[in-house]
This record gives structure tokens, sequence and C-alpha cells, in this order.
């Protein structure tokens, strides 16, 4: 399998970054559960750090994707969609990557506005986006998790597409993004 | 492609929104000339325009706190702070670091117990001359245990408009589990750092004994 995507299929890098970043997502979930009903202490903000850095991280990995995105071919949506299922898989993919980027801006901004910090894995600590302000948090902590649902929301969308695609339309939109898998 | 260049731009766009939000840190310093001293000096801090603070490191990340109550007087005999001693009280229950839960979790039991515990102390009963300032040997008691520590100072002196001003700034490293500031899980030294760098800015004003 090339490293590159085709015009056929995504590439293992481009499928590697994707893969990866679903991983990374539900170690986000957990992390962040684990920690919501905790009170102030050592546990919380062990899991919490580890949060911050895992998103840090996705952040990272996204930008790099789409820069690995724009520098490849990428394999064409089939030609038999409808015009509003070809703009519903468009509006999908921006809002994946958008939401991507945006969970760990919001999540970095919450945590200067609070005065935590944000340090990656204990390596380096990251430089403080807005001011300590507790108002702002409120405010950030609340669009942090409405993204959060937004996201799930749209991955939820995306994941009913590809099934749509590999039943229903009986095409190769799902199994490209597979590894290990031929056509 | 268009759109991943669009989801770029979007994201870059967030970024710098965020990055534009922050406030450049404020910069300001006291200036003031040297002045002759009279033998025998006695200073009491001016709290308006002194500041306390502690730095210590939270889940990997340099953190700041303030005490902003606290009281310290300066004697000594000659010319200068040699041969002095300095008294330094701390209420350390109105410790301020700018996040109520906080503040209330270094105030509760496992740390600062400030029920049981609510001043800090600095006893120096020698202040020797440096290379590069003064350093003040004497008692620090935290949390009800006290200890020797040394605290490096530098101190000048200024006349500002008939009162006698002397300006104090130094830092001084406290390791928080010399003194029992972490009881059970607050042990541990991952999360919430063992090395706590305690660092003052202060403007003393000369009194009458």
């Amino acid at each position: 399998m090339a490293l590159r995507n085709t015009t056929r299929r995504w590439g293992v890098i481009a499928q590697t970054f994707h893969w990866v970043i679903v991983a990374l997502l539900i170690v986000q979930v957990t992390l962040a559960e684990m920690a919501d009903d905790l009170p102030l202490g050592v546990r919380k903000l062990s899991l919490l750090a580890r949060h911050k850095s895992v998103g840090i991280t996705i952040l990272v990995l996204v930008i790099l994707r789409l820069a690995w995105r724009s520098a490849n071919v990428n394999p064409p949506l089939p030609d038999n969609l409808k015009p509003y299922e070809r703009k519903a898989a468009r509006f999908t993919h921006v809002a994946l990557y958008v939401l991507l980027a945006a969970m760990p801006l919001s999540g970095w901004m919450m945590s200067s506005a609070r005065g935590f910090p944000v340090s990656w894995f204990g390596f380096f600590t990251l430089p403080d986006l807005v001011p300590k302000n507790r108002a702002l948090y409120d405010w950030l902590m609340m669009t942090h998790h409405t993204l959060a649902w937004v996201l799930f929301a749209v991955i939820a969308l995306h994941v009913a597409g590809a099934l749509k695609h590999h039943f229903v339309h009986k095409d190769d939109v799902l199994k490209r993004m597979l590894p290990f898998t031929h056509h | 492609m268009r759109y991943a260049r669009l989801c770029l731009a979007l994201a870059a766009a967030l970024f710098a929104a965020a990055t534009m939000a922050a406030a450049p840190p404020p910069a300001a310093a006291p200036a003031a000339a040297p002045a002759a001293t009279a033998a025998g000096s006695h200073f009491v801090v001016d709290p308006a325009k002194s500041s306390l603070q502690f730095t210590f490191e939270q889940a990997g990340a340099a953190s700041t706190g303030r005490f902003p109550r606290f009281g310290v007087t300066l004697d000594f005999p000659g010319a200068d702070p040699a041969g002095g001693r300095l008294e330094v009280t701390v209420e350390v229950a109105a410790l301020d670091t700018g996040d109520k839960d906080r503040d209330d979790t270094l105030k509760s039991d496992d740390l600062f117990a400030v029920k049981k515990f609510p001043e800090a102390r600095f006893s120096a009963q020698q202040i020797v001359k440096t290379a590069s300032g003064y350093e003040a040997a004497g008692k620090l008691t935290i949390r009800g245990v006290t200890r020797d520590a040394r605290v490096p100072f530098t101190f000048r002196e200024a006349a500002e408009g008939g009162v006698t001003a002397g300006y104090m700034a130094g830092k001084t490293l406290v390791r928080r589990l010399d003194f029992g500031v972490g009881q059970g899980e607050w042990k541990a030294t991952d999360q919430a750092g063992n090395d706590v760098t305690v660092s003052f800015t202060l403007r003393l004003t000369r009194a009458a004994h």
C-alpha cells in the first residue's frame, strides 16, 4: 500500500492520521469523563493534565493532516452522488476538521483563563492564550462542552455516511479508508 | 485541495483570535536614587507597594500565587542591613492563586491547614553581606514546622520627598514537604511539585523604633 494517496484510495499516511485521531478522541472522552466528577485533587489534576496533553497532540496532528491533505491528490467522491449528498459530505468533512481544531484550542484557552497552564506531558509548557479570567473560563468551558456535543453529532453523521456508502450504495468509500483492504 | 486550505484557514483564524486576546504583561519598576544612611535603622513594609509571591509546579506547568497580607520589619545597626534582623509574618489563609477551588484546596488540612496554622514566619537574627547583596539566616516556620533557612536579598535605600524608603527584593526555594505541606495524596510530587519558589519585592519605609 502506498504512503501517498491515489485517486482510488487513501495512502498509509492519511489513514494513520485518521485512525490515530479516532483512537485519541476515545482517550479524550474517557479521560474527561473520569475527571469530571472528581474533586480537585491529585487524581483529577493528573487525568486533566493527560487530557490536555492528548488534546494538544490532536491539534498538531490535525494541522499536519490538513497540510498532508493539501499536498496530495484525494480520492474523489463517487460520480453517482446526488448534489445534496455531495454538499452533506463536504459540510461534514469541513465541520470535522474545524471541530477537531476548535476543541483543543478552546480547551487550551480554557486552561489559560483558569490559570492552569497547559504542559505537554511535562516536557514543556505552552504559552497562555488568554489572560486569567473566571467569567471567560466559565464561558469557554461551556463552549468546550458544547463543541464536544456538536463534534459527536458530526461524527455520527460521518459514520452514518460511511456505512451508507458501504451497505446502501455498495461503493468503496469506506473501504478506501480501511487498512488491509484491497479491491 | 481547496477545502483543506479552508479548514486550515479557519483553524488558524481561531488560533489568531485566541492569541490576540492575550494581554501583554504589565511592566513597572520603581526608580529611586540611593541615599546616605544614618546609623541604626528600623524599616517596616509598605503593603501597598510590596508583593510576596510563590511559584509552584502544577501538572507540569508553573503556576503563581501570592500572599496579599504579610508584615515585614527590618532592623539594622549600621549603614546597611548587615548585622541586622529581619522578621516576616505571613497570613497564609489569605493566599490567592486566582482560583477559588485551588485556594480552598491549598488551605485545606492536607496542605497549609490554615485553620490550625494561620501564620507562617521567617525570623532572621543574622544578616550578612554577600557578593550580590545580603543573606538573612534564620528560622522559617510553615504549618507548625520550623527549619533553618537562608534568604538572599538585595537592599537599597532611596530618599523620596523626606521619607527614607528601602527597596528589598529576593527569592528563595522552599521544599513544601520539608514543612509537611502535603499530607495524604499530596505527598506525591508529580502533580504538585515539591519545589516552591518564594519571591518578594518590597518597599519599606523608615520608621521610628
